[in-house]
């Protein structure tokens, strides 16, 4: 076994020095050669299939790590219950709702929401808020931190088998775990995407980045709508390689436009039809008498339902109503 | 193109009074010499002292270029290997199998359009769970938008099989059902390039192992990946958009594979919506497949806009893939 593993590494060798100079080698010469170099990677006992390649997983490993997957609290129970548990890691969410529905509170309870402790079933990381609005309040960010740690620690005091009743969740501490950004132009928010893959890997505890709104800055100001849409799905899919490399989940906050639909105006997300493929996960937050909802529109493994939330001054919870419920469709 | 002096150690022929002939008509490389024309420099090289030699070499070059092209096959050829490798693979739903004439057809590329959340993507899990269950292949996802779900694909395969217990020795055929599912995340257009070049090798360095073939590629979704590079100042979106479909095709017909590929709509003239990509791209697939989902009802209608043998316009219905 040793010698074939050697022979092989001299093999793989002799091929790197090679590639450097033009070989005179007919392509029938260079197939053989790739022949003889995966038959010795087959002799060292791993099946490989003719299919593989680098960084390419089968279904099955990937089937047991879904299954751990961590997702993060919205607070909300009957949220977290059509979500499966919260917001996924490892996945691109776009958030859409007309204004004042409560997005930017959301927003601000998921970057709260992933510093819980791991002991209290919660991902004990990091959050990245990017403001393009400038909506985001340090005084709302404090009262929702400390409306958390309080039902941490009252959740502790409740657990049997609880050593340590302090909660090692201190509000300060969680406004230094928020890391904030402010840009006030496209071209901000673009230099921001591509310099995010270096900040990420220089602070690996970023589980969660919420971009607060990725409209603002293209509405306005773009006469050329098809290098708009470039932009926009380059911006996307940097986003979509970021939640995958680092396994971190990413929420995208977006505004309503109306749209002429079959002859009448109706709201719509903004950002047009190219921009509703480019996320995993949709959920779209309305109004219905008086109470906020919000509907999965669009989602790869989670069942179509709505449910009721609401925005107190301690952040997002469940709906006092007594007629929510949740709704399938 | 390869120079002609590269030419000179393996046809003497090709020597450097006949390099000098052709360079004085321009010629340096094999690529001028195919768009010279030749009745032109054979008339030149008659007026020449050493014409016996020249037109020895012109032979010689065009012998070579002859030997280069691809061999021709007659219909006949074609008809035999049609019935031989490229059969159809079946997509789990009747309906659909009926409406495509069998199902996805190896050699061939089949695309799914359709606005957001129509069922694209879980037509893809759905396909690719049959692919591998019922037809014992590899099947190959290219995920762009982190979409790919194995919880999905289990579903899937547990309804096919029946309902799978927890018990240990229960999850064996899951597991070889799921272990010939390979996913990879590409978010980059050149990256994707590169993978499909690797599966282009591999492919063909292990043309004779018969017991599992790689059967089905599924590319979810290829717009994605074109949309940041179409348009704009210069041509090389479009021409790189037009290489992928190429290779997407080669890799369908010389390997006997199913390619399946996703698409998006965009907002057409007077608000009708049309598939993005363009008018080139409504070449390159060999089947169209539109997908609308009725939301009240939860019913996916697949039709066909374009088909080789089939009549458009025909539709099919399925019950969108209850969770």
């Amino acid at each position: 076994m040793e010698k074939k593993e050697s022979s092989r590494e001299i093999g793989e060798e002799r091929i790197i020095a090679l590639e450097g100079t033009d070989l005179d080698v007919s392509e029938s010469g260079a197939s053989e050669i790739l022949k003889y170099v995966s038959q010795f990677s087959r002799l060292d006992g791993s099946s490989r299939s003719p299919a593989t390649f680098d960084g390419a997983q089968t279904a099955w490993t990937m089937l047991s790590e879904e299954k751990f997957l961590p997702c993060i609290t919205t607070s909300c129970l009957d949220l977290d219950n059509i979500l499966g548990g919260g917001i996924r890691c490892r996945e691109v969410t776009e958030i859409g709702g007309v204004p004042g529905i409560g997005k930017t509170q959301i927003g601000i309870q998921l970057a709260v929401n992933v510093q819980i402790p791991i002991e209290y079933g919660g991902l004990g990381g990091q959050a990245i808020y990017i403001d393009t609005e400038g909506s985001f309040m340090m005084e709302r960010v404090l009262q929702i931190a400390e409306a958390c740690v309080e039902d941490l620690s009252e959740y502790g005091h409740l657990r049997k088998d609880a050593q340590d009743s302090q909660v090692k969740m201190h509000p300060n501490n969680v406004l230094q775990n928020i890391f904030y950004f402010r840009v006030c132009s496209y071209t901000e928010q673009i230099a921001l995407v591509n310099y995010l893959d270096k900040f990420v890997t220089e602070h690996k505890s970023v589980k969660i980045i919420i971009l607060d709104s990725v409209t603002f800055h293209f509405r306005q100001e773009f006469d050329d709508m098809a290098r708009r849409t470039r932009l926009l799905s380059e911006m996307a899919l940097k986003f979509m390689k970021l939640s995958k490399k680092f396994g971190l989940a990413v929420v995208m906050l977006n505004q309503v436009t109306t749209k002429l639909i079959d002859g009448s105006f109706q709201l719509a997300l903004a950002l047009g039809d190219s921009w509703s493929h480019m996320c995993t996960n949709r959920i779209i937050l309305y109004w219905n008498s008086n109470e906020r909802f919000a509907f999965i529109d669009k989602s790869p493994s989670l069942k179509s339902a709505s449910a009721s939330y609401s925005v107190t001054s301690r952040g997002i919870r469940n709906s006092t109503s007594s007629s929510k419920r949740i709704k399938m469709m | 193109m390869a120079p002609l002096k590269s030419l000179q150690q393996e046809y003497p022929l090709v020597d450097s009074g006949f390099q000098a002939f052709c360079a004085s008509h321009g010629i340096f490389s094999v690529e001028d010499f195919l768009l010279y024309d030749v009745d032109v420099l054979i008339s030149s090289a008659d007026k020449q002292s050493t014409s016996q030699r020249l037109k020895q070499g012109i032979n010689q070059l065009l012998s070579i270029i002859d030997a280069l092209h691809r061999p021709l096959l007659t219909g006949l050829n074609l008809l035999e290997d049609s019935k031989r490798n490229k059969h159809a693979l079946s997509t789990g739903c009747q309906g659909i199998d009926a409406l495509l004439g069998g199902g996805l057809r190896l050699g061939q590329v089949t695309e799914l359009v359709g606005p957001s959340s129509s069922g694209k993507t879980q037509a893809c899990l759905q396909f690719a769970t049959t692919a591998a269950t019922k037809h014992i292949g590899f099947v190959i996802y290219l995920d762009t938008c982190n979409a790919f779900s194995p919880q999905r694909i289990a579903h899937y395969a547990g309804q096919s099989s029946g309902p799978v217990s927890n018990d240990q020795a229960d999850h064996k055929p899951l597991q070889q059902v799921l272990d010939r599912i390979i996913c990879y995340s590409v978010f980059n257009i050149f990256q994707m390039f590169d993978l499909l070049h690797q599966l282009e090798i591999n492919l063909r360095s292990q043309m004779f192992k018969s017991d599992c073939q790689v059967r089905l590629l599924i590319v979810d979704s290829v717009s994605s990946l074109i949309t940041p590079i179409l348009g704009g100042s210069g041509p090389q979106g479009h021409a790189l958009m037009i290489s992928v479909g190429f290779l997407l095709k080669k890799l369908a017909h010389e390997h006997n594979l199913a390619v399946l590929v996703t698409n998006h709509m965009v907002g057409g003239d007077s608000g009708t919506s049309k598939p993005a990509l363009g008018e080139s791209w409504k070449t390159v697939p060999h089947v169209r497949i539109l997908l609308s989902r009725d939301r009240e009802s939860n019913i996916c209608t697949f039709s066909i806009i374009k088909h080789p043998s089939m009549a458009s316009g025909r539709a099919a219905s399925c019950p969108f893939w209850d969770r």
